[in-house]
């Protein structure tokens, strides 16, 4: 491995930053919705600098040490989450129940749907535990991939590229299904597309874009709730 | 001070959430913890959105840099990434496809497929 000089590393934070902050403002000024989607910030981000890592040859353990201080921020960051929650929690009281309930049906959908592709593909304990919560918002994700014993950056990367997937797609898959009223097509793409699948629902119409927030931010918490209990059946009913 | 006192409720949540899964055990995240336990004090009416936001805003506002440094870490598992990629793009394909087709059908079912408005 290249050794990069040690004053160097500490550019590290600075150079997230920034990069994902000028990624974020072009983001911004992209019009086009299939361009926006393939422009997202965190996924520019994290490609350009697993690109510069493999291709300097640099360690990641390196990388990872030298930006500690950004992942201990993520902890006081998903408390933070609370606070988008209760604002939509307010907004749709009345709805409430039916949109629970189907942002749960989502969540063990998605679980249970990659618990079977893991073993149809005979995929190994730890692979099968890093795609047991991916629709979900990413930090949720990769919080409640860390406590199942998965791999957690992998995790944040299908969710990125599932998020991806929905923007570009979901609104064909709805138009298939000659699905339009927007409430529905809003909370399918909050509980399985989360954020990214919510911008494209906002591009979409403000409705969908209002009950897509709702959606994912609900399913942030039902994950949390649901996944770290349905995971652990799953393994022990059907292993 | 308001952010002052902002920063300590999120992370006095945060603590009290440690402390509960230090003692109960078990594997549930403590971030997850707090983030209910947060909300719970605000839906009571216990602490208002006041209370919260001047830190709460924007920490959420710069949120998707705190986990970049993870999300790179997939070069880590590139190996395992290449061996087991016809699994890892099933579930990419299908977990959302089957999720946004029973969802949508599931509240159409209740609200309709086309808008009453």
């Amino acid at each position: 491995m290249t050794e990069l000089t040690p004053d160097l590393w500490w550019l590290s934070i600075p150079f997230i930053v920034v990069l994902f902050l000028v990624l974020r403002a072009f983001n911004k000024k992209v019009q086009n919705g299939v361009l926006k989607s393939l422009t997202n910030p965190v996924f520019l981000s994290i490609a350009i600098i697993a690109l510069l890592l493999v291709n300097l040859n640099l360690p990641y353990s390196q990388f990872a040490s030298h930006s500690q201080l950004l992942s201990w921020l993520l902890e006081p960051a998903i408390v933070a989450l609370a606070l988008p929650l209760y604002q939509q929690f307010v907004h749709v009281r009345k709805n409430l129940l039916l949109i629970v309930s189907t942002c749960s049906l989502g969540i063990v959908n998605a679980t249970v749907v990659a618990f079977v592709l893991s073993i149809l593909f005979d995929a190994p304990t730890h692979l099968s535990a890093s795609v047991a919560a991916l629709s979900v918002t990413t930090p949720i994700s990769l919080i409640v991939t860390d406590s199942l014993g998965g791999i957690s950056s992998l995790a944040a990367v299908l969710v990125i590229f599932i998020g991806l997937l929905g923007g570009l797609f979901g609104f064909m898959l709805f138009k298939l299904a000659t699905i339009y009223n927007h409430e529905a097509q809003g909370v399918a793409m909050g509980t399985a597309c989360h954020a990214i699948g919510t911008a494209a629902a906002l591009a979409e119409h403000p409705k969908t874009g209002a009950f897509s927030s709702v959606a994912m931010a609900l399913s942030a918490l039902l994950t949390a709730i649901i996944v770290p209990l349905l995971y652990p059946f799953l393994v022990n009913t059907l292993l | 001070m308001k952010y002052l006192l902002s920063s300590a409720i999120i992370l006095l949540c945060l603590a009290l959430a440690k402390l509960v899964i230090h003692f109960i055990g078990g594997s549930f995240p403590a971030p997850l913890l707090a983030m209910v336990f947060l909300l719970i004090l605000l839906l009571s009416g216990a602490l208002k959105e006041h209370h919260v936001k001047p830190c709460a805003s924007p920490i959420l506002n710069i949120m998707p840099i705190f986990f970049i440094p993870a999300g790179v870490g997939f070069i880590e598992h590139i190996g395992l990434i290449k061996s087991n990629w016809p699994f890892l793009a099933s579930v990419v394909l299908l977990v959302p496809a089957t999720t946004l087709l029973l969802v949508s059908a599931v509240m159409a079912y209740f609200k309709g497929k086309e808008n009453n408005d």
